[in-house]
């Protein structure tokens, strides 16, 4: 447990221009003993990304400047550690958008989940799952 | 015997002339006067016969001149009027199209491009009696003859003459202007909901945070008020989902993606998220679920939302300490079938055949609960004719209600 504690999060949340949302995750991760790094849009997501090479990222879709969808298809062709860095993706849009599920399922290990219908514990749940399996 | 002649005298014969030829004038003008009769009654005859030429001729220009498609079929189901709209639209030249039987010129489709069968269509339910609207939302596709395809509305009435059906009239028209009007609506309303799922995750997520102690202790009379925030914060993002839904399957975007589905699983699930409620309200809840169902090929969050509309309504619409029975079973290797009946208010029977229309609330349940939305059984219905099943029900008034649902049972693609 102790060891998950110490992991790195990049949280890359930035809905238009409000904040409150990565700042209650940022507090969540910090929380639950998360080291956190954060992001407003894709490109420099993708900076900090490569410099601190985080064990996970929580990436939103919609953004300015680079948007989460290409973000990660760059992080994935980049190097061998961003083929393997697990994503998972925030989205306002239900799970039938044909774009988001081929994102998916190209792009592995990544998940989805609709902000609005997930509990930030649940979020946090699904988190330490994943990390849990590396 | 000797003959006598009487001569007659001089004054009689000119008299008796006199009244012959009195006669003669009297006759002639008699017969002047039928003369001048027969032919008033011919200029009459004439005038009429003009009047009605000309009737005619309005009836016609007001048939052809209506804006909209109008076509007339005899008994033999042959065309017998056709105006200038219908021309248009049809790509027929009323010449051609009268006499030819109404199948060969009408080609009617739904949405996904299957042909309607001629004993499904308007016209046929016309010859039963009835008249048939359709509208923007049944989605109904007329193919020209030029192979043009648009979405029409149509009305067909059967039309009466001394108490009989002597044949149909059909009103059409080109509704892609509606359509495209109805489009913008639900896209609306889609990017609307969408926009709102922000703020409200933001609600949500603080809220549970300070609920979770992770910024401090609360009190308890302040949890409880956080608690009121949470479920009222609750309640909207489900109606943003419910609305979502309404906009997919009005767009069409509703995808199906079958995948193995165990329906026990699924349907369990679904009865514990209705678990504090069941409890609250003391309901009796009886599962007759058939175990023993392999997992088959379904789409399991379409079902889900069938699923949890209508144990919702069972449970929102039973009275305190009613019974609630869930039956799911498999019939002859082919369908699923699903029954979820209750105790509960009923729908009114004269409402019963508006049930599954949108935003259709019973008067009954329109007094009891003020939150519901009429949605839910519209989105039902939506998503079992999507997953190429079947949806309906038996209901009697402050007795209860059951639906039934059926699936088709497959297991591979």
């Amino acid at each position: 447990m102790s060891e998950i504690k110490n992991k790195k999060i990049l949280v890359i949340e930035v809905v238009e221009d409000d904040p409150s949302l990565r700042k209650v995750l940022r507090d969540k991760f910090t929380v639950e003993g998360f080291s956190v790094l954060e992001a407003g849009d894709g490109e420099e997501g993708l900076a900090i990304a490569f410099r601190e090479r985080p064990d996970l990222i929580v990436l939103d879709i919609l953004m300015p400047k680079m948007d989460g969808l290409t973000m990660m298809k760059k992080l994935r062709k980049e190097n061998d550690w961003g083929k393997k860095v697990p994503i998972i993706l925030l989205t306002n849009l239900t799970g039938d958008d044909e774009k988001i599920n081929q994102a998916i399922t190209e792009n592995e290990p990544a998940y989805y989940i609709v902000k609005s219908n997930w509990k930030i514990n649940d979020l946090i749940e699904k988190v330490r799952e994943r990390l849990n399996r590396v | 015997m000797s003959k006598k002649v009487v001569i007659p005298k001089f004054s009689d014969v000119v008299s008796r002339l006199k009244f012959l030829v009195k006669e003669k004038e009297s006759l002639r003008h008699d017969l002047e006067n039928v003369n001048r009769a027969t032919q008033n009654v011919l200029e009459d005859l004439q005038s009429e016969k003009e009047k009605l030429v000309k009737e005619k001729a309005k009836v016609e220009a007001i048939m052809a001149s209506i804006g909209d498609g109008v076509i007339s079929i005899g008994p033999d189901k042959r065309i017998v009027v056709m105006n200038k709209t219908a021309e248009k639209l049809l790509g027929w030249e009323t010449k051609e199209a009268i006499g030819k039987l109404y199948d060969e010129v009408i080609f009617l489709e739904d949405k996904k491009g299957t042909f309607i069968l001629p004993e499904e269509r308007p016209l046929a339910k016309a010859f039963a009696g009835s008249i048939t609207t359709t509208t923007t939302t049944s989605a109904l596709y007329l193919l020209s003859k030029n192979k043009i395809k648009f979405p029409v509305a149509i009305t067909v009435s059967p039309v009466i003459l001394d108490n009989k059906i002597i044949g149909a009239v059909e009103v059409f028209r080109d509704i892609t202007k509606e359509q495209e009007i109805d489009k913008a609506k639900s896209e609306f309303v889609s990017l609307a909901s969408h926009q709102l799922r922000t703020p409200l995750t933001t609600v949500s997520w603080y809220t549970e945070m300070i609920l979770n102690g992770d910024v401090g202790i609360i009190t308890p009379e302040q949890k409880k008020y956080l608690e009121e925030i949470y479920q009222g914060n609750r309640r909207m993002i489900d109606l943003v989902n419910t609305l979502l839904d309404v906009s997919r399957i009005e767009m069409g975007t509703f995808k199906v993606e079958p995948k193995k589905t165990d329906i026990i699983m699924l349907s369990e699930s679904v009865l514990n998220e209705q678990r504090p409620k069941i409890e609250q309200k003391k309901l009796e809840i009886v599962e007759k679920f058939n175990r023993d169902i392999p997992t088959f090929l379904t789409d399991p969050r379409l079902l889900r939302i069938v699923f949890q509309n209508l144990l919702a309504n069972a449970v929102e619409y039973t009275p305190p300490k009613g019974k609630i029975e869930f039956f799911i079973s498999l019939q002859n290797k082919k369908t699923i079938l699903i029954k979820v009946s209750d105790t509960g208010y009923g729908i009114p029977k004269n409402q019963q055949d508006k049930i599954f229309m949108k935003l259709f609330r019973a008067d009954n349940i329109r007094e009891k609960a003020t939150n519901g939305t009429g949605l839910g059984l519209y989105i039902a219905k939506s998503v079992v004719l999507n997953l190429g099943g079947e949806i309906w029900f038996e209901s009697k008034e402050n007795k209860g209600t059951t639906f039934y649902v059926t699936l088709p049972f497959t297991t591979n693609l």
